[in-house]
């Protein structure tokens, strides 16, 4: 203990020097600064922005994305990528919509959902890894595969006839907490815990940042992949339950891009796209910014199209930034 | 180093009899007996292809022999994978480093058997693991805390070698673990080394450079074409001897006398600064050859790619031939007739992907006739090659098909299709085995006795020393003397080492 007490101490001498102990703290303070700065701006720009109502509302909506970007965290820590997440969120919202119309129900028919999302990461995973073909083809085709398989269950049409304790879940509130961000704190807090004090965690970073070494360790690298793939296909699906309960139907079409909205929250949450490098914090606080900036607009009245291009440039912004921030701190690291 | 004991009496940790390997068309390995006691480092030597790594993936798990059989401590096995072979005990640090950037110091160290139940990282019994083990290799004041991405290679390495202790292992294998290593590091390896001998363990030490196996070799087991030619004991080491053996014939002196006459001044640089060197002054006449000694971080690489205008100058001038040339611009130094040929041959010298003949006018296609040697594609291309005496089936092979040594004569000879007067070289013979190294050195020579200037970054001491007509010292990126192309190894070393180590380190206030 006396071991640690000294070491938080030495730390703590400068702040300076715990900044630049780890690159991934420069990050996210950065990040932070730019979602202070706009919750700051849209407060001023709407008196509405600070509300109760709107806060829920905020957290509601960016719910799916915190719970998918969680998972996707990981697989791109472990130098991975799921671009099929946006349709495994329609396919599997779909596929518990159908069985809860079938009179299956609801807990069974959610679980459904989770199943065939996992299902799908199951297949991404293994034909990455056993077939040894790139994540980005592998999850391009899924992507399609689980769009296709969506219309397939309801043929160009939103499902009705579902049952009137469908929306519970998107629609309640525990106290003054809508339920989704409830959902989404507990899988932040399941996340963040395997990626910090679990021996699966440590091997999420030793595959991505240097497989050989991982498995010269005796690490089943296969195995670790494959098993992120199926939690990011489970999120997908979880994260396509929350956002089809909150809407109230069995659509197909949702979830479009969705996918680019996760990565993006990942990256700007600091995620390293070669891998090893990656925090499940930085990653929230990515994907509250995405949600902030796309509620923050609406409330402004700007018309959904200029939301995008907001998007894009915030995402580019962000990485830029990060990068001159840090080479800043690091130079003045060395020089001091 | 304290001699060990004669190895005789024990059970080998190790053992290997009759190991064969084949690959589609080659005999990687051919009956090749082995064995390793405990308390011994039993040092593996021959040219690249030889054997020795073959062997070495074998034990490691990663490739399975066609025939022959392998103990472990008496007990008859077959390695089943890298797990495997960690659980039996042998543990392997290689070239390139296995360990994780993004880890901390201890979490590499138990990196695949984490303490903790039920899948908990016990993170203070991974830190008290490490401090002991790290305490037992003598590296205390190295923090488990600390992230294994900002430490130095050496402490890379004792993380390696910690990582090995921890599980257990009492054979250790280290492939060329000097390379990367500055001299002082490579002494307080060679100290963990003997204290690993001293706890019983056996290694293996897979190494090209003669003066490190007479310092710590028991044993000496030298391959060649995939066969063990001979295991000579520590008394019958002698370097010649083992060059004979691993070429199989005698070289003779490996460097070319030094009988080049130094011309007309054709790189002269004053008072050059940058990001990592400091008012650099440095005259290169035609027909010379100055080496640029120094530690690793004095600014070597730098300099020399601050000269050929890729690294940032800050003030300072450099002149070609009387001529000044405008910094921090790569074409105009190649107008001006500089070549570089950079450390890392791999990422920055060949374009992998690509046929020799492609890589050999890589420069010469970039630029106008005036500034390159005349002739057609194929002329030029063909007399470079001829010059450097590349070995390739034709220019159309892909130059990633052919040996190192072949790579980086191809990545000099493609400043011979230019009107170069200035060769800048980076670790030019790294990766390379002793026969090429021999030929790239006449080749060197041969160059400056053509008359071009050639300045030389080399951390193999005795290579700077063998080809240098002058050498310059650099130390915190300064120049701090300079002294003749005779001067003993100790000499350059006093002046790298001994003078104050200015602000470049101080990092810590």
């Amino acid at each position: 203990m006396t071991d640690l007490a000294h070491s938080a101490t030495r730390r703590r001498a400068s702040f300076g020097g715990w900044l630049i102990a780890d690159r991934q703290r420069v990050q996210t303070v950065v990040t932070l600064f730019v979602l202070v700065l706009m919750v700051v701006v849209f407060g001023l720009i709407n008196g509405r922005f600070f509300t109760v109502t709107n806060f829920q509302n905020l957290a509601r909506n960016t719910a799916p994305l915190i719970i998918s970007a969680c998972a996707m965290t990981a697989v791109m820590v472990a130098r991975g990528l799921d671009l099929s997440v946006g349709s495994v969120l329609a396919a599997s919202s779909v596929v518990a919509a159908s069985l809860a119309v079938k009179g299956v129900p609801l807990p069974l028919a959610f679980l459904g959902g989770l199943v065939f999302g996992g299902l799908i990461g199951f297949a991404n995973g293994w034909i990455i890894v056993r077939m040894r073909v790139s994540p980005i083809i592998v999850t391009l085709g899924s992507l399609n595969i689980a769009r296709g398989i969506a219309y397939l269950i309801t043929p160009s049409a939103i499902l009705v006839g579902l049952p009137p304790r469908w929306s519970d879940i998107g629609t309640s509130n525990l106290g003054p907490f809508p339920v989704p961000i409830l959902i989404a704190l507990a899988v932040v807090a399941v996340y963040a815990w395997i990626s910090r004090r679990t021996k699966f965690g440590k091997h999420i970073y030793a595959v991505g940042g240097n497989e050989e070494a991982a498995r010269l360790s005796g690490i089943s690298v296969d195995r670790t992949l494959i098993i992120l793939y199926v939690l990011s296909g489970v999120m997908a699906a979880l994260a396509g339950i929350v956002l089809s309960t909150r809407v109230g139907s069995g659509d197909p079409n949702i979830g479009i891009g969705f996918e680019l909205a996760v990565i993006a929250a990942v990256i700007i949450g600091g995620t390293s796209l070669s891998g090893g490098e990656g925090r499940i914090l930085g990653t929230v606080i990515g994907a509250v910014i995405i949600g902030t900036l796309s509620n923050g607009l609406n409330l402004a009245g700007v018309e959904p199209f200029w939301q995008y291009v907001a998007q894009g440039m915030v995402l580019i912004a962000a990485v830029v930034l990060d990068r001159r921030v840090n080479e800043q701190v690091m130079r003045l690291g060395a020089r001091s | 180093m304290t001699p060990a004991a004669e190895p005789l009496a024990a059970t080998p940790l190790l053992r290997v009899a009759g190991l064969s390997k084949q690959y589609p068309g080659v005999r990687a390995l051919n009956e090749v007996d082995f064995d390793l006691v405990p308390g011994e480092v039993h040092c593996l030597i021959g040219e690249n292809g030889a054997g020795k790594s073959t062997l070495v993936k074998i034990i490691a798990g990663a490739q399975k022999p066609d025939r022959g059989t392998i103990e472990v401590r008496g007990q008859k096995t077959e390695i089943q994978s890298p797990r495997h072979a960690k659980d039996l005990g042998l543990a392997f640090i290689f070239q390139e480093l296995s360990v994780v950037n993004g880890l901390t110091v201890a979490e590499n160290v138990v990196l695949g058997s984490e303490p903790g139940s039920a899948g908990r990282f016990d993170k203070a019994a991974a830190v008290a693991t490490t401090r002991q083990a790290l305490a037992g290799i003598g590296f205390d004041s190295l923090d488990p805390n600390a992230r294994v991405g900002t430490l130095s290679t050496a402490e890379k390495q004792a993380v390696m070698i910690a990582k090995a202790l921890c599980a257990n292992a009492d054979v250790i294998v280290m492939d060329e673990p000097t390379s990367p290593l500055e001299e002082q590091e490579v002494q307080k390896l060679f100290a963990v080394i003997a204290t690993l001998k001293a706890q019983g363990k056996g290694i293996i030490y897979v190494s090209h450079k003669m003066r490190e196996i007479e310092t710590i070799g028991d044993r000496v087991t030298v391959f060649k074409d995939g066969a063990r030619v001979a295991t000579l004991p520590r008394s019958a080491i002698s370097p010649r001897e083992l060059i004979r053996l691993m070429v199989g014939r005698d070289l003779g002196d490996i460097f070319p006398a030094k009988a080049r006459t130094p011309g007309r001044a054709i790189l002269e640089v004053r008072g050059l600064s940058g990001a990592r060197i400091h008012d650099v002054d440095l005259t290169v006449r035609a027909g010379e050859i100055v080496g640029v000694a120094g530690l690793v971080g004095a600014g070597r690489t730098e300099l020399l790619r601050s000269i050929f205008g890729a690294d940032p100058v800050a003030q300072g001038e450099i002149r070609v031939d009387g001529e000044r040339l405008h910094a921090n611009a790569v074409r105009a130094a190649i107008r001006a007739g500089l070549g570089l040929v950079p450390e890392e041959r791999r990422a920055q010298g060949i374009v992998p992907v690509l046929s020799v003949f492609d890589n050999v006018l890589l420069p010469w296609n970039e630029f106008p006739a005036s500034r390159r040697f005349k002739g057609t594609p194929d002329a030029v291309a063909s007399r470079a090659i001829d010059s450097m005496s590349v070995k390739t089936p034709s220019l159309a092979q892909r130059i990633s098909a052919l040996s190192g040594g072949n790579q980086q004569k191809v990545v000099v000879g493609k400043w011979l299709t230019m009107n170069t007067r200035l060769l800048l070289l980076d670790e030019p013979t790294r990766g390379v085995d002793v026969g090429a190294k021999r030929e790239i050195y006449r080749i060197i020579d041969d160059l400056a006795k053509d008359g071009l200037a050639i300045l030389l970054v080399s951390s193999e001491l005795s290579e700077v020393i063998g080809l240098s007509d002058r050498i310059v010292v650099l130390n915190g990126g300064r120049v701090v003397g300079e002294l003749p192309g005779n001067a003993s190894e100790a000499a350059v070393v006093e002046l790298s080492m001994i003078h104050g180590l200015g602000a470049s380190t101080g990092s810590e206030a």
